[in-house]
């Protein structure tokens, strides 16, 4: 009985971060699908988005509030984090990616990758603020503890399966968030326009579409979801860092890449299925071949299938 | 055939007459050091080159080729395994067996296209970690394996002493690898590796055999990487960790070609000396200068200088693409017809 | 020394040359310098920064004088930002720099053991003394438990140059055993960061358990990066154990370790080496997921129960800082004292002699109690304690050994 129970957990854990790891991919997979570029910086908007949110919990000081107050205060993270990153992911659409449109894909890379260490050194910097919530920023390098207004009590009482509302959580913003997001980039003007300009740049332009708005537009919603991300990630985690960014950001680099890049479901089926297999292994192997197990499976994934499981088949731009 | 003075002359000759500068300069201002150690990221960044900038195919796992030549240098010479073959032995064997670690990744992943290659050696970067890491009975995981020796040539193996010796060991052994380099670009090989990378359809109608000239970049790249690794682990005498080749030394190779100017040897060369020498020349010395008059303290996160170095290295890679794209010293483009 | 160079250095150093005039009349007869080399870039830094603390706060206590020479201190970092933590080539390069510039005596690291291997060659060879404020590698120092050659291999000269303040991983790792076994624990479940200094103190747990009698339900490498460990809690709380320890620092994550084992359902306790005594180390993890449940070793005596020297510490400390002093600030102090008063000692005030007067350190009174180096370079000192988090605070609980 306890191993079909300790099976069922951990495809709970699985899914659950499976489910972030998700949710930051679809920031990579959009930006990809529409310039090509793997935005390193991803995964460090991500993290100085977690940072704003430990602000804002800080500086209003939610954790005084009563329940009612900090579902509302949860509330107010998301929307603050989310327009925080994906101002910060427009912001740096503008001043380091757009000047190198016409540039090769790799300048751009390069670009991307300084971004990211600016942003990492911006995340060293914060946690250098003297707030409570920072340890009075004394340790600024030291991670930072995110308090845990989300209970990580059991829902299911004394059971060995244990389901916490923070879990409950990440299902209940995840969810509708990507099915928002499909909708929007099936249904809205805009997520035509998307298409368009990833399809053709040129001939996008020609027929109209405001490529540049339209494309800083991507990098915003992107950034959004990675600053939604990032308050999950936190009231999940409890824990922040400078660096976390750049290992959130290899899941979810590979996640993207495993379900196909440039596709949005691709990119969720990617990230639970990294979820899942980090959880198995953890379980069923030993944590210290995780890393290569997850590795291993997507270099067999990609050999029979080299444009990921959900990828269009569609030659590579030549 | 007249030839003119090309810029790696150039950059070649100015590297040669360093070690006699520090001779002249006060001690604060000496440079060979600083750039011995860019020698060795430049003949591994010159192994990038071959694979990103020649063939065109994204490598980011570099790194786990000089780990690998690092630790099998360290297993064919260290005084604690039984093989013991000296530090000419051991590297003369760290090329094929690198080159081998290439073509392994290479020949399950060469239907791979653009970023998907990207993520498996990515992937495979993490996966070396790991198992130097885990299997620790061969490799001895995090401790790493030392003492590692240096040539003997002239009598008494050297020591870190010996500064100028190495320095134009490495100087010497640059050069070898920069003439091959060239050599390749220039020879039938190379010239396939430009048509892939230009256009893999057409070249494969032109009777190009894409896979073989691939997997031949792959193994070639990743012979460089691991002799550089090996340079760099006798140098040190010491493999150091499994984690000192990680994501980040596979990223650092990519910016030197790209910042340099991918696809040429004088880029990969200007590329390093950028890249590698800024933290450990400008960095080291502007902190060390700012120290001495205590400039900055501790009391503030903004006021310590190391806590700027993050923010300086990313504002280098914005800031050098954006005013050279191509980088700061392009190859010529007659060459490919692009 | 060229011109330019003596001109920045007596620059730099006029104010803290002043007072020494004053006190002593004659002129200061030299500059003596000594230098630390610890990652200052990169996670590490909090860490570090303590170290620096401390090894400021003892030059400053002797006025930046010794026997009418000038101390000055520099501050060398060996990380590079491209690697985020420490990188062989900037320690080799530090060393190096160390080894030539006569006018450094003295070198204070490594944070890192694998750093240590790099340097202690290089500095070796140039007869530079080297006190380590933190590496625990055994294999540094002691014969038999590290590989074949060490640590000949570090001693090409035949002069020991390196010591260190802080007990290794072979004597940490029993002491934590043996306190489990005193704390009742009868089943065991070992977690590691799979760093040299984390992986060689559980390995060393695990022995001294197994001696104890008590059993090791699991072992297991973690990796340090992970966003969590929730799938690894499901796992060991499957096994049962009362105690989970932990071999791993502060920012190997120990912090998310003591979350999820909470967050998880796991009820025992919870014990983790000195890279964890710090206040950095309860803050990360909450202290709500601590209290009354988390044990956590020491090389030395807690601040407060520290009398003499060690209380006087304390009290400087907190004056200058304005913050309590913590693991590896009273090791950084206890560094620089030695060497102090190694120059102090010494005859002649050159590298020769100032490394045979830190060998020659007996019953030295530091903050970590009154200990000589042995014939290896390791610390005599075998005091260590056992502190339990209670209320969001270190509370000592009890002296472990003898």
């Amino acid at each position: 009985m306890i191993d079909f129970e300790v099976f069922v957990q951990q495809v709970i854990t699985g899914l659950s971060n499976g489910m972030i790891i998700a949710l930051i991919a679809i920031g990579y997979t959009m930006v990809y699908g529409i310039i090509e570029l793997i935005n390193f910086a991803h995964g460090d908007v991500f993290m100085l988005g977690a940072f704003f949110a430990l602000t804002l919990l800080g500086a209003l000081g939610m954790e005084a509030w009563g329940p009612g107050g900090q579902t509302i205060g949860v509330i107010a993270m998301l929307i603050g984090s989310a327009l925080f990153c994906g101002s910060l992911n427009w912001t740096l659409d503008r001043l380091a990616y757009r000047p190198l449109r016409g540039s090769s894909k790799l300048s751009l890379l390069v670009s991307a990758i300084g971004c990211s260490f600016i942003c990492m050194n911006l995340g060293l910097f914060w946690g250098g603020v003297p707030m409570e919530v920072f340890a009075g920023g004394v340790a600024s390098a030291a991670p930072k503890d995110f308090p845990a207004i989300i209970p990580q009590t059991n829902l299911l009482g004394g059971a060995f399966i244990r389901i916490t509302p923070a879990e409950v959580l990440v299902f209940a913003v995840t969810i509708p968030l990507m099915v928002a997001l499909t909708l929007m980039v099936k249904r809205t003007r805009l997520g035509c326009a998307m298409r368009a300009v990833a399809q053709d740049q040129t001939a996008a332009a020609l027929m109209g579409i405001p490529v540049d708005r339209v494309i800083g537009a991507t990098f915003f919603i992107g950034g959004a979801l990675g600053g939604f991300a990032s308050v999950i990630y936190a009231l999940y985690n409890n824990t922040i860092g400078f660096q976390m960014g750049t290992r959130a950001g290899l899941d979810a680099f590979t996640a993207a890449v495993l379900g196909g890049i440039g596709s949005l479901p691709g990119a969720v089926l990617g990230g639970l299925t990294i979820g899942l297999v980090r959880s198995m292994s953890d379980q069923y192997l030993e944590t210290r071949w995780t890393n290569t197990i997850v590795f291993c499976i997507l270099v067999l994934i990609l050999i029979f299938r080299p444009s990921g499981l959900l990828g269009s088949t569609r030659k590579e731009k030549v | 055939m007249v030839r003119r003075i090309g810029p790696i002359t150039i950059i070649l000759a100015i590297a040669a007459v360093i070690p006699l500068l520090d001779l002249v300069l006060p001690a604060e201002l000496a440079l060979s050091e600083a750039v011995r150690s860019v020698f060795i990221y430049a003949i591994l960044a010159l192994g990038l080159n071959v694979v990103t900038g020649y063939a065109g195919l994204l490598n980011l796992g570099i790194a786990a080729f000089m780990a690998v030549g690092a630790y099998t240098f360290g297993i064919l010479t260290c005084e604690i395994y039984p093989f013991q073959f000296g530090f000419w032995g051991g590297l003369a064997l760290t090329v094929p067996i690198g080159a081998l670690a290439g073509f392994i990744l290479g020949a399950p992943t060469l239907g791979l296209r653009g970023d998907y290659l990207a993520i498996v050696t990515l992937g495979f970067g993490e996966i070396v970690q790991d198992v130097l890491k885990n299997l620790d009975s061969i490799t001895k995981g995090m401790q790493g394996i030392n003492p590692l020796p240096s040539p003997a040539l002239g009598g008494a193996p050297w020591t870190a002493d010996d500064e100028r010796k190495w320095y134009y060991l490495l100087f010497a052994l640059l050069v070898i690898v920069v003439i091959a380099v060239r050599n390749l670009e220039r020879s039938r090989l190379g010239r396939a590796w430009f048509s892939i990378r230009e256009d893999e359809i057409a070249s494969r109608s032109m009777g190009i055999r894409v896979e073989r000239a691939k997997l031949v970049a792959f193994a070639t790249g990743a012979a460089l990487a691991a002799f550089a690794g090996a340079l760099s682990a006798s140098v040190l005498s010491s493999t150091g960790e499994p984690n000192n080749y990680d994501f980040q030394i596979s990223i650092l190779a990519l910016c030197i070609i790209i910042v340099g100017g991918i696809g040429g040897v004088a880029g990969v060369l200007v590329g390093s000396l950028v890249m590698v020498g800024l933290n450990s020349i400008v960095l080291a010395k502007a902190t060390a200068w700012m120290a001495a008059h205590d400039i900055g303290g501790q009391g503030n996160v903004l006021l310590s200088p190391n806590n700027w170095k993050f923010l300086i290295f990313g504002l280098a890679l914005v800031i050098a693409v954006r005013v050279k794209p191509a980088g700061l010293l392009p190859p010529r483009l007659d060459r490919s017809g692009s | 020394m060229s011109i330019s160079r003596s001109i920045l250095v007596s620059l730099a150093l006029l104010p803290l040359a002043a007072p020494a005039w004053g006190q002593a009349a004659d002129a200061p007869k030299g500059t003596l310098k000594i230098v630390s080399s610890l990652p200052r870039t990169g996670s590490a830094n909090a860490q570090t920064s303590t170290i620096v603390n401390g090894i400021k706060l003892a030059i400053d206590e002797v006025g930046g004088t010794v026997d009418g020479w000038t101390i000055t201190y520099q501050d060398m970092d060996d990380a590079s930002p491209q690697r985020g933590n420490w990188d062989p080539a900037v320690e080799a390069q530090n060393a190096n720099t160390a080894a030539r510039d006569e006018s450094i005596v003295a070198y204070i690291g490594t944070f890192n053991s694998g750093a240590a291997k790099v340097a202690i060659p290089i500095l070796n060879r140039a007869g530079l003394v080297m006190v380590s404020p933190a590496n625990t590698y055994p294999g540094l120092t002691k014969p038999g438990l590290g590989e074949a050659n060490e640590p000949m291999a570090y001693r090409k000269s035949g002069t020991i140059n390196y010591f260190r303040v802080v007990p290794t991983d072979d004597l940490q790792g029993v002491q934590a055993a043996n306190w489990a076994k005193d704390l009742a624990v009868t089943k065991v479940f070992i977690l590691h960061d799979r760093e040299l200094y984390g992986k060689g103190i559980a390995d060393v747990f695990k022995k001294q358990a197994e001696k104890q009698g008590i059993e090791v339900v699991g072992f297991e490498g973690i990796d340090s990066k992970a966003a969590n460990y929730r799938s690894l809690v499901t796992k060991l709380k499957a096994t049962q154990p009362d105690l989970v320890y932990f071999g791993g620092t502060t920012q190997s994550n120990a912090g998310q370790v003591a979350k999820d084992l909470r967050s998880g359902g796991f009820e025992g306790k919870y014990m983790v080496p000195d890279g964890c005594f710090e206040q950095a180390f309860i803050e990360s993890a909450g202290a709500e997921n601590l209290n009354d449940r988390t044990y956590i070793t020491f090389g030395g005596l807690p601040p407060e129960k520290l009398t003499g020297k060690g209380a006087e510490f304390c009290s400087s400390y907190k004056t200058k800082y304005s913050a309590d002093p913590e693991a590896y600030a009273a090791y950084g102090y206890e560094c620089a004292r030695v060497i102090l008063q190694a120059i102090a000692k010494a005859e002649t005030k050159d590298r020769a002699s100032i490394l045979a007067a830190v060998a020659g350190t007996r019953d030295f009174d530091g903050v970590l109690g009154r200990w000589s180096f042995d014939a290896n370079g390791d610390t005599s000192s075998q005091v260590m304690s056992g502190q339990i988090v209670h209320d969001g605070k270190f509370e000592f609980s009890k002296v472990l050994g003898n």
